[in-house]
């Protein structure tokens, strides 16, 4: 799959679901969903999964979507752990694996092209846990997989994306990303 | 160290809900908590962990690691949350990029209590011959981060005053649990 449809089959399908992306999904979120109450996880690799829990905790009446990389659950892997102990219903994971660190220049993840996602997933005790390979099954799964009582693991199969935070910087900085979303939150959108 | 000079956990627990009640501008909902507590445990405050535990009005949540607990305060700082971190001088080490991300570069109120194991009643922190507890005062002011130290019931009020410290700065702020609590 190729990873810009897939945010745009996301986008298509996440009503008012709050989206955190994270590195590669970065650039291609900020322009295919702009008005998105959306708030990247720039600058502490690895940090997407804890603060979409955060949110889904705070805001339990509204689906939470983590747009987390595969290299970047690997650096935070303990956080399946603390999302399943915290078992938000409103949770929805979904790491892109493309099976490698493309926004530093493509290097392989460790265990690539054997590590399972949504194995461990499913291990540490996530209500719901599935892998996905190809963009017709996604569009069809999508609204079940943004209703269904979380915490879900959606492992996407992707290529490499177009644009990466390297290739495409840009965007709002996180201090304002963080206080406009507030801001939305608070009132009531 | 005689037992009467340790705080008692249940003191610590009610400043931790001064504290939240002096940021928020309603009372909690029914079934909404007062406020979240995010936890990698740590040993000079168990006693606290054990006491909120019972709690019904805060809510604990264990973390894998500080750095998660550093990105789910954001979290549910963004959705309208209260929330304190309690970890260890070790965890304060382990998450310095995380801190420095959310806190500094994100502007997020990252309030945090972390426990000085080891220090020796003693000494001053910045005299320890344990650089654990040597360096984490310095490190905190190399990211000029405000940063106190709780060591007896007079201490109390240094919580909300540096919860409300943190929301004002939209940054960290840190203070030490220098004595094991009771």
């Amino acid at each position: 799959m190729r990873p810009e449809d897939v945010l745009r089959a996301i986008n298509e399908a996440r009503g008012d679901a709050l989206v955190v992306p994270t590195m590669t999904a970065v650039p291609a979120w900020r322009t295919i969903a702009p008005e998105a109450p959306s708030v990247a996880c720039v600058g502490f690799m690895g940090g997407a999964s804890s603060l979409g829990l955060g949110l889904a905790l705070a805001q339990p009446e509204r689906r939470v979507v983590v747009l987390d990389g595969d290299g970047s659950l690997l650096m935070q892997l303990g956080s399946l752990a603390t999302v399943a102990g915290a078992a938000p219903a409103n949770y929805t994971h979904v790491p892109f694996a493309n099976g490698v660190y493309q926004t530093s220049g493509s290097q392989g993840i460790p265990a690539s092209g054997s590590v399972d996602f949504a194995g461990m997933a499913e291990a540490a005790g996530y209500a719901f846990t599935t892998r996905i390979e190809t963009l017709e099954e996604l569009r069809i799964r999508l609204p079940e997989l943004l209703s269904v009582q979380g915490p879900v693991l959606v492992e996407l199969a992707v290529e490499e994306a177009e644009l990466t935070p390297m290739t495409a910087p840009g965007g709002d900085p996180l201090r304002v990303q963080v206080n406009r979303l507030r801001e939305r939150l608070a009132s009531g959108e | 160290m005689p037992e009467n000079e340790r705080i008692p956990a249940p003191l610590i627990v009610e400043a931790l809900k001064a504290a939240f009640r002096g940021q928020r501008s309603a009372p909690a909902k029914d079934g909404e908590p007062l406020g979240w507590v995010l936890s990698v445990p740590d040993t000079h405050q168990r006693s606290i962990i054990a006491e909120l535990e019972g709690d019904d009005e805060l809510r604990l949540l264990t973390c894998s690691t500080e750095d998660e607990a550093n990105a789910i305060a954001a979290g549910l700082y963004i959705g309208g949350a209260e929330v304190a971190i309690m970890i260890q001088h070790a965890g304060l080490y382990a998450s310095v990029n995380t801190l420095r991300g959310v806190g500094l570069d994100g502007g997020v109120p990252l309030f945090a209590l972390v426990g000085l194991l080891s220090r020796e009643p003693e000494l001053e922190p910045k005299d320890s011959p344990r650089s654990m507890v040597r360096f984490a005062g310095p490190l905190m002011d190399t990211f000029e981060v405000p940063h106190a130290l709780l060591e007896t019931r007079d201490d109390l009020g240094l919580i909300p005053e540096y919860y409300a410290l943190s929301r004002e700065r939209s940054g960290p702020a840190v203070v030490f649990v220098g004595r094991e609590t009771a």
